[in-house]
Parts: C-alpha cells; structure tokens; sequence
C-alpha cells in the first residue's frame, strides 16, 4: 500500500482525509477483497465482482459510513454525540432521526429482554474490570453503581434525549452490528447486481446471495477456541458473535463471564463463553446471541426456541 | 425467566431491524408545550434632578404546538421630571412660556433650562403570531398600539425565515409599517416662530393672539417604513452570529414640539427663543453584527451596531454581556455598552443673531455629538418551582460633547452640554 | 493480486473539498446533536427579550439611534 501520508501530508485536512480513506484492495480470482480498520477491528468487504472501480466505489463508501457511525456513536471520543449524551448532568440533548431510531430499538431490546439488555448498564465497566484477574468488586461498589442503571429513566422524544445526571449510555452492544447491517444495506443499493459481504470482526452480513450461489467463506476467530481462525460458509444473512472467551474474571476458582446482570450488577451465572448466531442480518444475530448469554444456563435452550443456527461455546 | 419461552424473540428483533435499517422515517411524534408562558419585569429610571421612569412589563407567550407561538406584551410606563429644553443657560433668570400657553416657569441664573411639564402615562400593547409556512420557513406576523396623552402610534409588520444548512444558517428579511399621529398640548409650534412671552404683552388677549400665531392646529403624524434583512449563522459548537441590515424611512412631523433654540447676540446673552424645526424626512441605514459564545458555564454576548442617516448621525454601539453561571440555578452578569454618536447637521447649541436663521435647526442634545456609557449587573436565580428572578441594576452616563461650535461671550462659562446620570434598577420574573 | 493506487482519486477528493470551503458558508455549522451548547436557553439570540426592550425603549428615548437588533420602529413619543 502507498504510504498516503508521506505524499500528502502538508496540511491537517489532507492527513485527515487519508485517514478516512485509508483502505487497501486485492483482487482474487473471482472477487474483489477491500480491508480497513475500524471500530477497534478488522474490516474487510467481499466484493463479488472483478472490476475495480466498482470496488473502489464501494469501499469509499463503506469506510466512510463505518467512520461516520463510529465518530458519532463511539463512547471513547469526547467530540461526540455520545458525549454530549453522556455529559449532559440531566439537560437535554438534541438527536436528530438516527439516533432516535437506535434508541427506540434498544427499547425494543429491553422489553424483549425484560430489563436484561439495558444501554445504560455499561458503567458497571467502571467496577468490572475483565483482565483475567481475580479482581472482583465489593458488594459496595456494586451497590453504589446500580442506581445508576435503568433504561427506564431515560426520557426520549425524536428529538432530544433527557440522561439522569450519572447515567451513561453505550450503544457498545449495537454499534458495530448496526454498522455491519448499515454497509450490507449500502452496498446493496449501489450493487444490485453484485453480492457483498461485510465483515467487521466477525460480524458479518452478506448484501445478497452470489450470481453463482456459491456460499462466501470467510475466516472468524472461532469462537470454539480461544486460539486460531474458523473458517464459515455464509451465503446469505447475517452472523454474529457475543462474548468473549479472554474476557473474565478468576477467583477462588469461580469464573466470572463478562456478562454482566444489569440488575444485579454482578456477572451472569453458567453463561456461556460466547454465542455464535446465524439471522436474518447482523443486528438481529447480534441481539439474540447477547440475550442467549443473559439466559445463562439457558442460553441454548433460548436459542432453539427461537429455530435460528447457533453455536455455544462454554 | 419467561423470555426463553417466547419463541417471538427473533420475529420481533426482525421487525425491529427492520425499522432500524428502514429508509421509512420515524413518525415524529411533535411535542406540545400547551403552558403559557409568562415574563414580568419593572424597571425604574431614574436621572438626577430630570426625568424618572417606572415602567412595568408583562409578557405572555404560548407555543400552541408544531412551532405555532403566540405572544403578547403589555407595557406601562410614566414618565416625571422635566428634560434640558434645547435653550442655553444664561447669566440671569430666564422665563419660558409652557407648551400650552398657559403660564410660564423660570430658570435660575447658569442653569440648563428644562421643560419641566414632561408627565406622560403611556400604554403599549402589541402581539404576534410566528408560525411555519412550509419546510424550514416561519411566516411572523404582529401588531402594536401605543397611547400616550399626547401620541398615538399604531403599526403592524410581517417577517418571513428560512432555515439552511441542517438549520444552521437562517436568513430573514421583514418589514413593518408604524403609523404615529402627534397632538402636541397647545398644538405643534411652527418651526422656528419665537417663543412669546406673556410679560411682553400688555394684555392676555394680545398675548393669546400672538401665541396661536406661532401654532400649526393641523394634524401632526408621521409614517415609518421599516425594512430588516437577517442572517443568523451558526459558526461552530459554541459560537453563533447575526448579521442584521436595517433601512428605515420616516416621513412627516419629526420636531420635537416642546424643544427650544436660543438666539444669542455676540456677547451669548439669549435674545430669544425659537421652535426648534427639523427636515420632514429621515432615511437610516443600520448594520448589526451580533455573536453569542458559548463557555462551559456561561455565555459571552458582544454586539456592534453601526448607523447612518441622512441627518448626517452616524453612530457606532458596542454592547456585551457576559453571562457567568456561578452555579447551575444561579447567575451574574456584567453588562458593558458604549455609545458616540456624531450630530445632525442642523444641529446647533444656539443660533447667533449675526447669522442668517437657517432652514432647520434643532439644539436637542439628543442630535448633538455625545458619547455614553452604560455599566450594569444583573443577578438570576432559577427556583425550585422552576420560575425565575432576576435583577440587575446599571449606570448610564451620557456626556454630550461639542461639535465644533464656539461658544460666544457668556456661555463660555455656561454648561452648553450638561451630561445626564442615570440610575437603573430592574426586576424581572418568569414563570 | 493486485494493488491499486488510489492517490490520485484522493487529490481530486482533496481538490473539491478545498472548492467547498472556500464557497463559504455551507461549511459551517454543527450536526443536529453538537447543539448542546447552542441550545442552551441563555444562548438564544432573544433571550433576554424584556430586558432588550426595556433597554430599547430607553436608549430610543436618549439617542438619536434605534433600532439594528430588530425594527427601528417609532410608537414612542419619547423622541
């Protein structure tokens, strides 16, 4: 890849704009295959096609949508409306459509989930820290951080959020979802004719089926194994993992999933290590393997009640 | 849990996705805010020795919902003391007839001559209505009415506002129509007719024939056409400007029918004293620069006004206002505004009976040169009930300087530009 | 497999941008949620609106000025 920034370099817009479009293509025998980072992962676009500006096309596309849900809904950046939400100490916030419209499904996730799945338990981070240690927070610390949580104090009209002061929002658990199934839906508007697959980590969705039916094969850290690569066959739809085999917590040999109770504030009790599931699309795959996690024990039995392909790994 | 049983889980999600992704947009469900607003205030002006002020406010607003608001406002003021005439201070006792005729007060040796008849209840009401017309665009809509004993002003404008740019630049442009009909007491003095006095007559009667011989018993009025053009532009997160242009044209009686200009011989001492007259026409232009900034708690206002008209005032205003929110229900704010203004070309501190009587002439401080200041503070408070208070307290200071005008024999001892002091005391409150 | 160099996509990018900043006004401006600040009741142009009119009235009444922030209007006999 040319070293943009060498080249361009000599003002701050120029850098930037390398930045967002910083993306590499390959070809392959009988596809195209684009890769940038974003979202703390990789990204990479199966392009069913072999004409390259058609590719260049889409990729700029795809990375710009990706930035741009990443720069407005990322909680580590303080420029955003993530921020602004999340700083606001009890004022209202003004959203514009999109927003509402993620924070009208995260309602529908928590009614769904009947409390389980709540976008303001992400503080529990501030007490849960998953490095692998036996580092478990005090009953008090859990007590002092739970009157922070509920969803149900979030006031939210379409046009402007009210956040109790204390409160924080993370939109972690749809972000990348939402995007994935964003880009699939993009590139099936700009390439009607061309079979997409996006995957962004492991969250994948395809934009169509392939002109010859053939199913994509993509690589995915498998979830079976904390160590190398599964290789799946997807040829329509969307997949999606939740949980994190390397993230928990050890201590007087109980291990503790960083799946975490939003009303109790401890860690969810026999949840599996993570939940691979097959959908309709990416966000739908991504919720129903988080609320399988939230089922515990249960996860499996939640899961074929609900005749969608799944794999559990505990 | 019940959840595990529903097999409707990955429908819903589905359909939920489905609206998520949708390029259907979400049904805005328009928020009402059906209270009525309300903002008083009372304000006391006071100068010393002149004219004091109490004026009350009251300002009623209600958003009928989908950005239809309506708004009214009263205002009731009354106004005591008495304003420097226009004549020059003399050496001596001066006597001046009042506006009606009837009687006449003195002036003590060296000091400015005053009218002190200035009382005046005055009543204004006005109204309007804003609302969208189509996408982006408001349509306003007002009137007001003004009374006072010896005025009249009635006046109606209409202004239309277009958003741009994800709303972040609004340009507007209005016009408004003010219809002012004047009934001076003891009706307008034609320009520039001499004063009479009584004393110089043998009888009431010669007297009376002499001073309706310097009164126009016409009706006096004057039309104001007023045209704004606006654009307000959002610049960043924290920042936002208004660039205003205003044209205004007024067109009939513009005198001022209680206002003097002495005569003086070439030692200053004052012959006589004239009507004041001024042009029938008055063009102005204005620009108006305005920026709001944002800090973390609290809020900068700085604004700039240039005006220039065809009575050759040209005028430049800086006023700021910084906003300091020294907690979150709680504020102080330190107001700064400056003034200087040039004067009319027909302005003159007095006329001298060696030169020919102008066309027009005023001595009217308020067409002289001059520059003012104001410093003032206001403190707010917001209540637990959610109403508001807020008082603020300011000086103001006008020192009205010479043109260029020499002053003749006695009146280089004489204040010709009396500077005004002023103390001002302002309650507000809101709910 | 095949690299593709995409520089010079990039300067006709850059070159538009430069184009658009200069047309001025489109440029500037904040998303529907930056408004945080701007949407702050102290920070509307008419906030204050009692007291701008008392303020009005008053200089309307002492100066030979009036008018800028909105109609120059007349309805006072005070000038």
């Amino acid at each position: 890849m040319i070293d943009l920034h060498t080249q361009l370099s000599s003002s701050f817009l120029m850098t930037k704009l390398t930045a967002e479009l910083d993306y590499q293509l390959e070809t392959k025998e009988d596809f195209i295959i684009g890769r940038f980072n974003a979202m703390a992962s990789p990204c990479e676009l199966l392009i069913d096609s072999k004409d390259l500006s058609l590719g260049q096309n889409l990729m700029s596309v795809a990375v710009n949508e990706t930035r741009r849900i990443e720069a407005k809904f990322s909680r580590y950046k303080n420029d955003n409306l993530m921020h602004a939400i999340n700083n606001s100490r009890g004022n209202p916030v003004f959203i514009d459509q999109e927003t509402y419209q993620l924070l009208q499904f995260a309602d529908t996730c928590y009614q769904l989930s009947e409390g389980m799945f709540d976008i303001t338990s992400g503080v529990l981070r501030k007490i849960w820290k998953f490095d692998g240690s036996d580092n478990i927070p005090t009953a008090t610390q859990v007590r002092q951080i739970l009157p922070f949580i509920d969803w149900q104090k979030v006031v939210f009209t379409p046009t402007q959020i009210i956040l109790p002061k204390g409160f924080e929002l993370d939109l972690g658990g749809i972000g990348k979802e939402y995007a994935v199934s964003r880009v699939s839906n993009l590139m099936l508007s700009m390439a009607p004719n061309n079979s997409v697959l996006v995957n962004f980590g492991g969250d994948i969705q395809v934009s169509q089926v392939r002109k010859d039916k053939k199913a994509w094969q993509v690589g995915i850290e498998n979830p079976t194994n904390a160590k190398g690569l599964a290789v799946v066959q997807i040829r329509e739809g969307g997949l999606a993992t939740s949980g994190d085999a390397n993230r928990y917590l050890l201590k007087d040999n109980k291990r503790y999933s960083h799946i975490l109770n939003p009303k109790t504030g401890y860690s969810i009790e026999n949840a599996p290590r993570s939940v691979t599931v097959a959908g309709i699309d990416c966000i739908q795959s991504g919720i129903l393997a988080t609320l399988a996690l939230l089922q515990g024990q249960q996860s499996e039995t939640f899961l074929e009640a609900q005749g969608v392909t799944f794999w559990c790994y505990r | 849990m019940q959840l595990i049983k529903d097999k409707k889980v990955a429908a819903t999600l589905a359909a939920a996705t489905c609206a998520l992704l949708g390029t259907q947009p979400a049904q805005a469900n328009e928020q009402k805010d059906d209270a009525w607003q309300f903002d008083t205030a009372i304000l006391y002006y006071g100068e010393s020795d002149r004219v004091q002020l109490v004026e009350g406010v009251f300002n009623a607003k209600k958003d009928f919902g989908d950005e239809h608001i309506f708004s009214a406002k009263l205002v009731v003021d009354t106004l005591t003391g008495a304003s420097a005439s226009g004549a020059v201070a003399q050496p001596g006792v001066q006597t001046f007839t009042r506006p009606s005729g009837n009687g006449s007060y003195q002036v003590n040796a060296g000091e400015t001559p005053l009218d002190d008849t200035f009382r005046d209840t005055r009543v204004q009401l006005s109204g309007q209505w804003t609302q969208p017309i189509f996408e982006n665009t408001r349509v306003s809509t007002g009137f007001n009415f003004s009374n006072e004993y010896d005025y009249l002003s009635i006046g109606a404008n209409a202004s239309l506002a277009r958003d741009f740019n994800r709303k972040n630049t609004t340009l507007s442009f209005g016009v408004s129509y003010q219809f002012d009909s004047i009934d001076p007491v003891g009706y307008a003095p034609i320009g520039l007719a001499q004063m009479q006095l009584a004393s110089e007559f043998d009888s009431e009667e010669a007297f009376r024939t002499a001073f309706d011989a310097t009164r126009d018993t016409e009706d006096k009025d004057k039309d104001t056409f007023d045209v704004l053009l606006g654009l307000t532009q959002v610049i960043n997160k924290r920042m936002l400007m208004q660039f205003n242009y205003g044209y205004s044209v007024v067109d009939g009686y513009l005198n001022d029918p209680y206002k003097l200009v002495s005569v003086v011989n070439d030692t200053g001492l004052t012959l006589r004293n004239l009507h004041e007259n001024r042009p029938d026409e008055r063009t102005k232009h204005n620009v108006f620069w305005q920026t709001k900034y944002a800090l973390d708690s609290g809020v900068i206002d700085v604004s700039y006004r240039y005006s220039t008209d065809d009575w050759d005032i040209d005028s430049h205003t800086i006023d700021s206002r910084f906003r300091w929110n020294i907690s979150e229900t709680s504020y102080i704010q330190p107001h700064f505004r400056y003034y200087t203004q040039s004067a009319a070309k027909f302005y003159e501190p007095f006329l001298e009976e060696s030169t020919p009587l102008p066309m027009f002439a005023s001595a009217d401080y308020r067409l002289g040169e001059m520059d003012a200041y104001t410093i003032g503070l206001k403190y707010g408070q917001t209540l637990s009930n959610g109403h508001k208070w807020a008082v603020r307290a300011e000086y103001y200071s006008q020192r009205p300087t010479s043109d260029g005008t020499a002053a003749i024999g006695v009146l280089n001892d004489l204040d010709l530009y009396p500077s005004i002091d002023a103390f001002i005391l302002q309650f507000n409150y809101h709910f | 497999m095949k690299k593709i160099n995409i520089k010079n996509n990039l300067q006709k990018i850059v070159f538009l941008l430069c184009i658009a900043q200069l047309g001025g006004c489109a440029s500037l401006g904040v998303e529907p949620w930056e408004r945080q600040f701007l949407a702050k009741e102290e920070m509307a142009l008419d906030a204050e609106g009692v007291d701008l009119g008392l303020d009005d009235h008053i200089y309307f009444s002492k100066e030979a000025t009036s008018g800028g922030r909105a109609f120059a209007g007349g309805g006072c006999g005070c000038n």
